[in-house]
């Protein structure tokens, strides 16, 4: 029963290990743990064998586990090929360094490089270790979980889309698994079960041994492991169920593992661009990214890492890049052509960048657009549409390299003029989610009335981002998280910092037909000597890129910039209604005379990063985003608490309706019956239902106020009983009674006449105050407003219903065994 | 013939005038009709007289007296069970002196013979023919003490003419006059030369009932009243057999609910299906479970029965025709737990919603 126990641990570990799969880029890694989880449960089973301390059971998984790594991994420099010598444990050491640093430099999935499957095989094993610890030696099963959970949650932390059903169903299986087997040897324990609810099943004769055909029963727990069947779906059930049914957990953020993971081992996905962005935006110690030099007399253009293309209702992403090994960068290689730049006037700017080696995980190269040609060391690639270069296993920290870009300087009425977009550019560029509100359909076209040209249009929207719509840049504004967010940005907030900014221009020109991206990167940062520059994490930024024929992709700058705004922002010469002269159209939008000034005032000026330093310190504006939180809409609260104040009065509702039905039907109300012979034959027609309904009433009153009514007491057994738990005067004891009696022979004599119902329905009344007297106050609240009785109906369903449920589920239940003992027949 | 060699004589009082064959039970006299004609006052009046004769003598225990009455008035016979020197036979002998009836007492014992129960047929050298004579089961109030100790041949001699209200001696049928009543005592099972009766037999009799000692108090009175005399001997009979036959005829009028005849058949069903129970109670436990609510119920001077009624007869009509399974014999419960047990969790049957 050990070593089954110690398999099940086993298989359970490497059920659990399966969800680490995306995580690699290929299976090996699964073999590597699983001779590790092998090398465990021998070691484990060895320890129990020899009947060790449960400590030393952990010591033996440990020199297992290490035993089995020296040999596959180190086994050239061990002792006799297995016995860890100081340079093998050495070796492993390194490995493990190498492991974990190649592990850190790439996002997942990872190569599978020695170290890394070492890793691997390692935290499998140890893993392992702690399950066999713990459910076979220990045989605390349930804790088990933990390290297996640990193990699951890897994957889930690393990979932003999580682990797919299948993997956590498999680890999920096998630790159940492991709990079942445990319980049931567990229950065996106590010997086979007499009777199950539903068959008593026959009962060996004392002494009786199975003869030499028949199988020896083992440990029958059937019955049990039917209610933990159960119990199971049960919980479950609640598990799935109860998230959807809360409001406020999305049962897609509890449940969100899907997704489209696991697919093409060569898909490119990094952390969302856009979380990290604002946590640079917010960094304290404002530290140095990157310096540049940068040919261009006209002062840098803006560095782009990301350019994200895709809106999916919630935030901007870049669609998954499919790479391939053409499409990596090498020094004299030149990049694809710009999409669409023909017509606007181009020159060559060369750029020598180098990245700080402090930044971690930059695995996109921050390069101006549009990069021609770039120079760095290690495999690079580019992504031929947004020329986005990007790696797979290196990242740029620490490195220099060499770009040169071409960087277009489109005039305006260049732009104005620019002619219809290509089919690819439309269908790719300008789709909008159907979930985008309407409202956000209409603002857009709102803003830009009047605007004949895509030119005029964007200027326009730029123009009220930044000037005349009201906004504020907020750097204490939470990050975007849905579309809803989005919304209330555009408008309510109104405060919000880049990333809103770019994301809601980037949308509102998708909406008026313009292509656009929301292009990351940084801006150009501050001119610390002519031509050398310096960008500091704050200088982080996110802008909107429109696509205008001729001159391919173009960026604006809806953020505020200068002190109250991005410090390093610059919008550029064409997007300005100031200096566009364009159509004759946009003359009419009036420029605003200190429309240009912030943004001209703090272009170039070195100091910029101490101006902005004080208005996006963190500390900034906390009160701000206090009131944004709890200016949450009062309405869908208040509609809550009505539907609930609603739900707890419909018991009371309940009550006072059955009440009412019951008397109705048997006291005429005068109007309805003018004569006394009409009242007399309405109420001779039922005395027995006037006493039921009373005994009813009286029942009902005394479930409310808290006394226990029992089904096997008689009328004059409840009212005794109920005489002796009440202080009744004598009034009310002559009421109880008469009721009593009343409803003995209603039911029981032949032809006796009951008390008339008025009479009944006044003793009703008065035993109702003898209840409501001798309880205590919350009994009496209770009684009136949640009153018990309403409920005795619904429960009784409920329980007929539970009755038939367990009745067919014990019947699938037999269905194994019952198969079996035909099967056995044959 | 010598049928009362063993104790004492079975004849206490004088014999019933006459008992011929195949005699009806139609002869009703004026008497009965009488009481039949006061309905449930009458009964009452004389229900009370027995009550209190009899309570004279059994100090201190209403409730078995109540139920002694209600075997009377149900037709049925009653079992008192319990250890001796408890007044069994005292409580059986002063019923039957209240009643201005013929009564008989047999003591069994184990050499008893069946003959000595119903009589034999003796052959009368002066009319040359075969005579019958009659034994003490002749009688309208048969005592039978110690029923437990005589052998079963002899035991279901008995037994035969308390269902079938009738002795079959020689191939000729003579009828028992009404009332017939036989109390039997019998000492618990486990004791000494005991032959337990078969649940056959058992189910014939429509209660048992235990005395049980009586309290202190009543003990001492006990000791004062008997210290003089018996106060059996003080008892005088306070109603004729006929008064009873009207008494019966009264509770058999008794209006029995839907309700409550539904409640009596749950009630014995319920333990047919009891996973305590080998056996449950039969349909003939059914009739008498009735038939003594009925009683019971004409008793509390009423003309319906409620299920009070069924709930306070169910022990001791219901439980000693119950057999425990082998585990609830382990566990020590007793039918008579079971039977209060289902009572309590039985739900009275209501009308509708």
């Amino acid at each position: 029963m050990r070593l089954r126990m110690t398999v099940m641990a086993g298989m359970a570990t490497l059920a659990g290990s399966l969800g680490l799969y995306p995580l690699f880029e290929k299976a090996g890694w699964f073999w590597a743990g699983f001779g590790a989880v092998l090398a465990v449960a021998g070691g484990g089973l060895l320890a129990r064998r020899l009947r060790v301390p449960a400590l030393l059971d952990l010591l033996f998984g440990l020199v297992a586990l290490l035993l089995y790594l020296n040999l596959v991994y180190a086994s050239d420099r061990a002792w006799l090929v297995f016995i860890p010598s100081p340079d093998s444990v050495h070796h492993l050491g390194e490995l493990a360094g190498d492991g974990w640093q190649a592990a850190n430099r790439y996002a997942a999935p990872v190569p599978l490089l020695p170290g890394i499957a070492m890793l691997a095989a390692a935290g499998i094993g140890l893993v392992a270790v702690l399950v066999d610890l713990l459910a076979v030696r220990m045989r605390r099963t349930a804790l088990a979980g933990l390290p297996l959970l640990a193990m699951y949650s890897v994957p889930a932390a690393v990979r932003e889309d999580g682990v797919g059903w299948f993997a956590f169903g498999a680890g999920a299986l096998g630790f159940l698994a492991l709990l079942m087997s445990d319980a049931r040897e567990q229950v065996g324990g106590w010997g086979r079960t007499v009777t199950t609810r539903r068959r008593p099943r026959e009962v060996p004769m004392a002494g009786a041994r199975p003869g030499p055909g028949e199988p020896v029963d083992p440990p029958d727990a059937s019955a049990l492991a039917a209610s933990g069947r159960r119990i199971a779906a049960g919980a479950v059930a609640v598990a799935v169920l109860l998230p959807a049914a809360v409001p406020g957990l999305q049962p897609r953020g509890v449940f969100g593992l899907g997704g489209g993971s696991g697919q093409g081992t060569q898909t490119v996905t990094t952390p969302d661009p856009l979380v990290s962005l604002k946590r640079e935006l917010t960094r304290l110690d404002d530290s140095v990214v990157l310096s540049y030099t940068s040919s261009d007399p006209e002062g840098s253009g803006y560095l782009r890492l990301y350019a994200l293309d895709r809106f999916d209702g919630d935030r901007w992403t870049y669609s998954p890049l499919k790479s391939s090994s053409k499409d990596r960068v090498t020094g004299d290689r030149k990049l694809p052509a710009p999409p669409g730049l023909s017509v606007a006037p181009v020159h060559e700017v060369t750029t020598k960048v180098h990245v700080r080696r402090e930044v971690r995980n930059m695995t996109f190269l921050p390069v101006p657009y549009a990069p021609s040609k770039v120079s760095i060391k290690g495999d690079w690639r580019v992504h031929p549409d947004s020329l986005m270069v990007y790696s797979l296993r290196d990242s740029a920290g620490g490195r220099s390299f060499t770009v040169k870009s071409l960087r277009a300087k489109p005039t305006a009425g260049q732009l104005a003029s620019a002619g219809a977009y290509p089919a690819d550019i439309v269908s790719h560029y300008t789709a909008v989610p159907k979930n985008v509100p309407q409202q956000i359909w209409k603002l857009a076209s709102d803003v830009t009335s009047g605007s004949a040209t895509a030119l005029s249009q964007a200027v326009r929207l730029q123009q009220w981002f930044t000037v005349n719509g009201g906004f504020t840049y907020d750097l204490s504004a939470p990050a975007p998280q849905h579309g809803s967010d989005l919304v209330d940005f555009l408008l309510h907030s109104k405060r919000g910092y880049c990333e809103q900014y770019a994301a809601a221009m980037a949308l509102m020109a998708r909406i008026l037909g313009i292509p656009s991206r929301v292009a990351m990167g940084y801006t150009p940062g501050s001119e610390v000597k002519p031509g050398e520059w310096v960008v500091h994490s704050r200088d982080a930024h996110a802008w909107p890129e429109l696509y205008f024929e001729g001159s391919g992709w173009v960026r604006f700058e809806p953020t505020p910039a200068g002190a109250a705004g991005q410090g390093t922002a610059v919008a550029p010469g064409y997007s300005q209604p100031a200096v566009s002269n364009g159509g004759g159209q946009e003359n009419e939008a009036a420029p605003s005379p200190d429309s240009t000034s912030p943004a001209d005032g703090a272009t170039e000026s070195p100091g910029a990063g101490a101006h902005h330093r004080n208005d996006e310190g963190p500390g900034g504006d906390a009160t701000a985003q206090d009131a944004d939180q709890g200016g949450v809409s009062p309405v869908p609260w208040l509609a809550g608490a009505l539907l609930v104040l609603l739900l707890m009065g419909v018991p009371m509702a309940l009550r006072m309706v059955a009440r009412r039905r019951r008397w109705a039907a048997l006291i005429p109300r005068p109007s309805s019956s003018p004569g006394p012979a009409a009242r007399t034959r309405a109420q001779a027609s039922d005395p027995a239902g006037a006493a039921h309904a009373a005994w009813r009433e009286m029942r009902a009153d005394a479930l409310d106020h808290g006394f226990d009514w029992r089904a096997s007491d008689s009328p004059r057994a409840a009212a005794r009983r109920l005489g002796e738990l009440l202080e009744l005067d004598a009034a009310g004891a002559r009421a109880l009674t008469r009721i009593a009696r009343a409803e003995e022979l209603a039911r029981y004599s032949r032809g006796r006449v009951p008390e008339p119902a008025e009479r009944l329905r006044a003793d009703v009344r008065t035993v109702r105050e003898s209840f409501a007297a001798s309880v205590g106050r919350r009994a009496r609240w209770r009684a009136r407003l949640l009153p018990p009785s309403t409920m005795a109906q619904t429960r009784a369903a409920l329980r007929t219903a539970a009755d038939r449920v367990l009745d067919v589920t014990a019947r699938v239940n037999e269905l194994p065994s019952r198969l079996r003992l035909r099967f056995r027949r044959r | 013939m010598a049928v009362g060699t063993h104790g004492e004589s079975f004849m206490e009082t004088d014999p019933p005038a006459s008992h011929s064959a195949r005699r009806g039970g139609g002869g009703h006299d004026g008497a009965e009709r009488d009481a039949a004609g006061h309905g449930l006052d009458g009964l009452a009046q004389v229900a009370n007289k027995i009550r209190d004769a009899v309570e004279s003598v059994i100090e201190g225990k209403p409730a078995v007296v109540r139920l002694a009455l209600t075997v009377l008035l149900a037709e049925g016979h009653l079992l008192i069970e319990d250890v001796p020197g408890v007044g069994k036979t005292m409580l059986a002998k002063a019923l039957a002196r209240s009643i201005d009836c013929s009564v008989r007492r047999v003591q069994f014992t184990p050499d008893l013979l069946p003959s000595d129960i119903t009589g034999v047929s003796a052959y009368n050298q002066e009319l040359r023919e075969f005579e019958f004579k009659p034994g003490p089961v002749f009688a309208n109030i048969v005592v039978g003490d110690e029923i437990n100790r005589a052998s079963p041949k002899t035991q279901s001699a008995l037994l035969e003419c308390m269902e079938e209200r009738q002795v079959t001696v020689d191939g000729t049928t003579y009828v028992l006059e009404p009332p017939f009543m036989v109390i039997s005592t019998q000492n618990p099972v486990e004791m000494e030369g005991t032959y337990p009766l078969p649940e056959a037999q058992r189910d014939r009799f429509t209660a048992r009932i235990s005395m049980g000692y009586p309290d202190p108090a009543a003990e001492m009175e006990m000791l004062d009243t008997h210290g003089e005399a018996s106060p059996l001997d003080r008892l005088t009979p306070v109603a004729h057999a006929a008064d009873v036959r009207g008494l019966i005829d009264v509770v058999r009028r008794q209006h029995v609910s839907q309700a409550v005849r539904q409640y009596a058949i749950d009630l014995v069903s319920a333990t047919r299906r009891h996973p305590e129970l080998r056996l449950g109670a039969s349909p003939r436990a059914t009739l008498h479970l009735v038939r003594a609510a009925r009683a019971y119920a004409a008793l509390d001077d009423r003309d319906y029965v409620v299920p009070d009624d069924v709930q306070d007869l169910a022990v001791p009509v219901l439980a000693h025709r119950l057999l425990p399974t082998a585990e609830a014999q382990v566990e020590r419960r007793r039918p008579e737990q079971v039977v209060a047990d289902l009572v309590k969790r039985l739900p009275v049957p209501s009308p509708g919603r």
